[in-house]
């Protein structure tokens, strides 16, 4: 074995720093899907009719439907009796009223992670819709976010005590029939946060929620939904890190964005699920649906993603460009490392006229993982003068991995102008041997160069997340030479 | 709607009530018959089948087309005006039947060899249907089970033959709705060197139904430079297979130029095989009115060392559809591999539209793989500056149109046959906008 492979051996070795299990008791629905479950958990809630009307049309459409099988993945399949679809932190009394009545326990765990919970929180400037499981047990800020008028709570608060946001924009963007996983996650979500930003405001802090999955053998089913009225800005921040279980655990959830006239969302991904270990036994399966709607004229919602985690990844943050010159972005890393297999990307639909496009997407695929790019750019026939830039690049390190690009591109409209390059290579001995001739280590040159093949996306990331998300790279890949 | 494959096509009981060359071959019995049962079992792809997503087959499969050709008498100055190339040896099928009478298959230089299919089957064993995958959806099951008629070309080891080849298949008028099933087998030998160009034309609007499948056989440095210009009636169904298989250090050289057809659809599809081996796939698809185009393109690079390079250019006009699939992919430990791909459209009209996937499977590291893909129309600056050097508006638009298409033709090496394409090519394109 070279020196080299030995290297790329010992970093991709290294211990998922992230997981341990936190010891607290939580209350579980036993196994298994039923209507009688769909009901047991919108009781729970103490959801309005309307909700649960919802949540059964969605899973009776459900029960109609295939698991998709055109991605570039492989998997046993999943048996969704054998998944408890509702579990909690146990609840004292009704609940916490404050961080002091938040089980210690829980606490710890967010301290292990780096979650700014208390006081770290506000020197941070950071206010943490915590999920832990699938209840959302503390919030931070929501008095100053009141004062501006900005919602931002857990949606099955929502649900409650704004039924007609909810009403009006739940499943607008994806609708619960949109594909297999969306309308599973449409019938079981148990939480997830809900973001209004009323007309011409401007979002004073970086909306934040940390996911945790935690006891086992529980899907998560997260809902997230973001509304952005008139004239507003939001920036929201989503990472999350899962302790290490053997089994496989299920992970769908549904991120909706809508974006009103001359609004703008810019939704930021750290993605650090549990990989599996590095023979592929374990970790988690991320199949989720994320989509944006640019509704108003001008408005504009970007995505950035960092993806290293999960056993698989199945996901599309996508944007719908209705409105008059409305603008999508999506700059992407993917690190797969291990038996780990990504497929993702994303879609732009030009609805509207002068819409506009970007994609950056950067693919990195080590150990004997697959990592797939897979996009969509539609312009329909109205889209007059609609624009899209495409680049997908991908770092291959060692022999035994895949990368892999699918673009898709549907043109019906002349005025068009749609680009699209792809390339693949790998870091070369060139490279290293101009870095190691200065004096770094091979360890820092590949570092340095990741880091550099990364950067159009890394800086798209607000501060606090770059830093995260370059520390991430780092750990899977540091080294590893093909 | 019903799936295709519910439907009945006349295609399993036509293959039952022919007589079809070489039913004396225990070999060829049983490839036909196993076509047959895939046939059955799947019949014509449906879009839900993702290689054909965007080509409908329906149109196609509710034809009713006819498999007697009536004999057909051509005048053979008729030919001249549809021959593409002046100097070359000429294997000419008229309506599906090889017309000896208007080939010109006199004094073959030594090493090449010519015949029609039903002359070829003996000793075709073991390269009659190696190249191809007959459980692939699409019509290569339906070809198998009912080929009748083609080309066998035969070149021997060390041989470079000068004079280009044309393989010229002709619809006529005689015989509307007639559906051909062609197979032509193309085999070289070690550091053996031909030129050949398929020819696809009708004398009138013809309505029929041209199904062929060109299967190449490549030694070690052998070199096939392969020419096809389809230039078909706009009421014909084009479906085409293009499959090679190639060893060291071969060359094959592709250039496929569609201009006629409703529907045309080819599967060009390359399997490098030993170290060093090339593929060329070049194309040019110049659509207009209601016709369909689609080419899929697929290179596997299954050993280290091999190349790939490919350019494909479209111009779409009317109400036109084009699609374009190219997938490259490097099988594991295929280590050094290049390749590059690009495909350009240029849209001209309001309602046409354009689908294109370039797609790279990639299994090694040490690669280098790039492919690029754009959509766009012509640059208002351009325009600008030609009109300000006295260009009217139609000439201007032509001269850039054709000078986004003339890339695909200065690929090709040999001038006269630069020439001969640019001339067809000329003609068809769009007078302005």
């Amino acid at each position: 074995m070279t020196d080299q492979s030995q290297q790329l051996e010992s970093i991709t070795q290294k211990e998922y720093k992230a997981g341990f299990v936190t010891d607290i008791e939580a209350e579980s629905l036993p196994p298994g899907l039923s209507e009688d479950v769909v009901r047991e958990i919108s009781r729970i809630k103490g959801e309005p009719e309307f909700m649960l009307e919802w949540r059964l049309k969605a899973y009776r459409h459900w029960l109609t439907m295939d698991t998709p099988e055109w991605a570039h993945v492989h998997y046993p399949e999943i048996d969704y009796q054998q998944i408890s679809y509702y579990s909690a932190p146990k609840k004292k009394d009704d609940g916490p009223k404050s961080l002091d009545e938040v089980d210690p326990e829980l606490l710890r765990t967010y301290e292990k992670l780096g979650v700014p919970l208390d006081e770290r929180a506000r020197l941070a400037g950071v206010a943490v819709d915590a999920v832990f499981d699938s209840v959302s047990v503390a919030s931070t800020f929501q008095d100053k976010l009141a004062e501006e008028g900005i919602i931002f709570m857990p949606i099955s608060q929502a649900v409650k005590e704004h039924p007609e946001l909810i009403e009006k924009y739940l499943g607008s963007v994806v609708p619960y029939k949109d594909n297999f996983y969306a309308a599973l996650n449409s019938a079981v979500f148990s939480d997830g946060s809900f973001v209004y930003i009323p007309k011409g405001v401007r979002c004073p802090m970086e909306l934040s929620t940390y996911f945790r999955i935690n006891a086992a053998n529980t899907g998560q089913f997260e809902r997230t939904l973001i509304v952005a009225d008139d004239d507003s800005y939001v920036s929201y921040l989503e990472g999350c890190t899962a302790p290490m279980r053997d089994e496989n655990q299920l992970h769908a959830a549904v991120v909706e964005l809508v974006a009103m006239d001359r609004a703008q969302i810019k939704y930021s991904t750290v993605q650090n699920w549990y990989p599996g270990d590095e023979n592929g036994k374990g970790g988690i399966y991320n199949f989720v649906t994320k989509r944006a709607a640019c509704r108003g004229e001008s408005s504009k919602v970007s995505w950035t993603q960092v993806e290293t985690g999960s056993a698989i990844t199945w996901k599309y943050p996508s944007v719908v460009l209705q409105g008059d010159n409305s603008i999508g972005e999506f700059y992407s890393v993917a690190v797969t490392n291990n038996m780990q297999q990504a497929d993702t990307g994303t879609k732009m639909i030009h609805l509207g006229k002068n819409t506009s496009s970007t994609i950056i997407s950067k693919g990195i695929s080590a150990g004997r993982s697959q990592n797939a790019y897979r996009g969509l750019v539609r312009v329909g026939p109205n889209a007059e003068n609609a624009r899209n830039y495409t680049e997908c690049d991908s770092l291959l390190m060692g022999d035994k991995c895949g990368a892999h690009t699918f673009p898709y591109i549907e043109v019906k409209n002349p005025t068009a102008k749609v680009e699209h390059e792809a390339s693949t290579s790998k870091i070369s001995e060139d490279q290293l041997f101009y870095c190691k001739q200065r004096g770094l280590d091979a360890e820092d040159a590949v570092s340095m160069i990741v880091n550099g093949f990364c950067k159009q996306v890394i800086r798209e990331l607000p501060m606090e997340f770059a830093v995260e998300a370059q520390n991430l790279l780092g750990l899977s890949l540091e080294g590893s030479v093909g | 709607m019903k799936q295709l494959t519910e439907i009945t096509t006349p295609f399993g009981e036509v293959a039952s009530a022919k007589t079809l060359p070489g039913s004396e071959l225990g070999w060829l019995q049983q490839l036909r018959d196993k076509a047959r049962a895939q046939f059955e079992r799947h019949g014509l792809p449906a879009k839900k089948v993702e290689d054909w997503k965007y080509t409908s087959l329906w149109a196609l499969s509710q034809q009713g087309f006819s498999h007697d050709a009536k004999a057909v008498s051509l005048d053979k100055t008729e030919l001249s005006h549809v021959a593409a190339l002046e100097d070359a040896y000429r294997f000419v099928i008229v309506d599906g039947r090889f017309s000896a009478e208007l080939s010109e298959l006199e004094g073959l230089e030594e090493g090449l060899s010519i015949k029609p299919l039903v002359d070829g089957l003996e000793g075709a064993q073991t390269m009659l249907g190696e190249q191809i995958d007959v459980e692939k959806p699409g019509l290569n099951a339906i070809n198998t089970m009912l080929m009748h008629e083609g080309m066998v070309l035969q070149v021997q080891a060390g041989k470079t033959i000068n004079k280009p080849v044309e393989l010229l298949v002709i619809s006529t008028a005689e015989n509307q709705k007639l559906a051909s099933h062609l197979r032509n087998l193309i085999q070289l030998e070690a550091d053996a060197e031909v030129t050949l160009l398929e020819h696809y034309v009708s004398l009138a609007d013809t309505e029929g139904f041209t199904d062929v499948v060109t299967e190449v056989k490549l030694a070690e440095k052998a070199t096939l430079n392969h020419f096809k210009l389809q230039h078909e009636s706009l009421a014909h169904y084009h479906i085409a297979t293009l499959a090679s298989k190639q060893a060291a250090g071969s060359h094959w050289h592709t250039n496929n130029i569609s201009l006629g057809g409703k529907l045309a659809r080819n599967d060009i599809h390359s399997q490098l095989l030993g170290e060093e081996a090339h593929v060329t796939m070049d194309g040019l698809y110049l659509v207009t009115g209601d016709q369909h185009v689609d080419n899929h393109t697929r290179i596997d690079h299954a050993v280290p060392n091999t190349t790939s390079d490919e350019v494909y250019k479209g111009v779409l006009d009317g109400n036109s559809h084009a699609v374009f699939n190219g997938k490259v992919n490097v099988h594991k430990d295929a280590q050094k591999t290049d390749s590059s791909q690009s495909n350009k459209n240029l849209l001209l009209s309001r309602s046409c539209e354009i689908d294109t996937k370039p797609e790279l499977e990639i299994y090694a590291d040490d690669v280098k793989c790039a492919h690029g893909s754009t959509v766009g129309q012509i640059d208002e600056q351009h325009l600008f500056f030609l009109r300000a050097r006295g260009l009217d508006e139609t000439a201007a638009r032509s001269l850039l149109t054709y000078a986004f298409a003339v890339d695909v033709l200065q690929r090709i090496k040999s001038a006269p046959m630069r020439q001969a394409l640019s001339n067809v090519i000329e003609k068809r394109l769009p007078k302005g906008a």
